[in-house]
């Protein structure tokens, strides 16, 4: 057996492509998530005491099991009860719900880190909980929060490959197809790897400089 | 949606069925527990000849940090198919097990290293100097001074990446090992509701990993009260941005 790597590389801009569409899932997910999360944060923090109880049961429940078997649950039990959900929107959902549990959780800590005195100041001068939530809590949530929540992004970059698992023709859903054709398969998968590899690589070295440039602060290694 | 399941229940919850399930969980914590325990150790190892008062020779420590970033940025699903498809190619008769629990060590090796890294940093640099002005060798000055203090910084984040792994594990069904997982696929396609199949299963892996996850808590309230083990809790450790 041996390694032959040149039929592979006509995969490349196919593979470039699925890395695309990779990317845009990731971040529409996380974009939702975070929502999510800053929702799931405020009524955490200001909601009443049943309303606390659920935010906490969300978190619990999806940080807890994994985020494969919640979308297989979104796509094929949904379908029982007549929602029937693409592949995409099936994995969009999911990621979104999944990472929305975290994000809560990571901003609930920056919840707790905004000091009482910036909280009073700002309902000194008539906030609203919105207003205050917006304008005081969120730029604070991020910037003391930068290097966790850029961490979930890439975690999320590679969470897309289970996409492939429901039929998304991402990066690792093509790699599957032509796995499928040419029976290549180590050489497949290991330019998938390396475009992951480079994927993340480059998302991180644009979000270490995007944190340097806004905050002026090291978002890791 | 109720009615349903409560029609369903007794023909699901019959006692073939839960032995079915029972051994699918086991498998899912056999598979993530052995490939952890084998990853820490590799992580260890991987980490510790990352340290340039331990490994002298620069291009290992290059190689150690190559390992690490490799296999923290390649998504679990890409990881388990490489090795799945290498061992094919290697020829060796390796068994879904022998493949997931590789996949999973190999993974958890670049997290642990990542992890005992921060922890060996944790320690003051002034800690090591003293250790080696004393004549104390390399891995003696690493075994009594910098990792009594470094391994408060290791442990907390170590069950919570355990914990990440019995999820991950769930990808492992694709390679067609019995897990819970697969387990649920396989009664869906006997005709079980997708419903009553991934909702048991989602609570069997809730059961699990909260499991874990308080005995991580537990551990680390009751081990690692009032020191600094708790200033790493905004930054996730291991991060890979």
């Amino acid at each position: 057996m041996q390694l032959q790597f040149g039929q592979v590389l006509a995969y490349v801009p196919d593979f470039l492509a699925g890395a695309c569409l990779a990317l845009a899932i990731a971040f529409v997910a996380f974009v939702i998530g975070l929502t999510i999360g800053l929702l799931g944060a405020s009524l955490h923090q200001f909601g009443p005491r049943p309303v606390r109880l659920a935010v906490r049961a969300y978190v619990s429940f999806f940080t807890n099991t994994p985020q494969l078997v919640q979308i297989f649950f979104l796509f094929f039990a949904l379908p029982e009860f007549g929602v029937t959900l693409s592949p995409v929107q099936a994995v969009l959902i999911g990621m979104s719900v999944n990472a929305g549990a975290y994000l809560t959780e990571i901003q609930r800590a920056g919840f707790q880190s905004v000091r009482q005195a910036e909280i009073d100041a700002a309902v000194t001068l008539g906030f609203s909980r919105v207003q205050l939530v917006w304008h005081v809590i969120a730029p604070h949530v991020v910037k003391a929060l930068y290097p966790a929540l850029s961490n979930q992004y890439i975690i999320m970059t590679l969470g897309t490959s289970m996409a492939a698992i429901f039929g998304v023709e991402e990066l690792t859903g093509r790699a599957l197809n032509a796995n499928a054709i040419s029976f290549r398969s180590i050489e497949i998968f290991s330019l998938a790897a390396l475009i992951y590899i480079g994927m993340t690589i480059v998302a991180s070295g644009i979000l270490f400089g995007l944190g340097r440039w806004l905050f002026r602060i090291r978002a890791g290694a | 949606m109720l009615s349903q399941l409560l029609a369903e229940a007794p023909r699901f919850f019959t006692y073939y069925n839960l032995v079915f399930l029972g051994q699918a969980a086991l498998n899912t914590l056999l598979v993530s527990l052995v490939g952890c325990l084998v990853g820490y150790l590799a992580g260890f190892l991987v980490a510790t000849a990352r340290l340039p008062q331990v490994m002298p020779w620069s291009p290992v420590r290059g190689a150690m940090l190559l390992w690490t970033e490799t296999f923290r940025r390649i998504p679990f699903l890409v990881l388990l198919m490489l090795v799945f498809f290498g061992f094919q190619l290697s020829g060796a008769q390796a068994s879904l097990f022998t493949t997931a629990v590789t996949a999973v060590a190999l993974r958890m090796s670049a997290l642990a290293a990542e992890n005992v890294r921060a922890g060996y940093e944790s320690v003051n640099p002034r800690q090591w100097e003293a250790a080696l002005t004393m004549n104390l060798a390399p891995l003696s000055a690493l075994f009594r001074i910098v990792l009594p203090q470094a391994w408060r910084v290791i442990l907390p984040p170590s069950t919570i990446h355990t914990v990440s792994m019995i999820k991950e594990t769930s990808l492992v069904s694709q390679i067609g090992f019995l897990e819970l997982t697969f387990a649920a696929r396989m009664l869906n396609q006997r005709g079980f509701s997708a419903l009553i199949c991934f909702g048991t299963v989602l609570v069997l892996y809730f059961l699990i990993s909260w499991s874990f996850a308080q005995v991580g808590h537990y551990a680390e309230r009751r081990l690692v009260h009032g020191t600094r083990a708790g200033q790493g809790t905004l930054r996730p450790v291991g991060s890979i941005a």
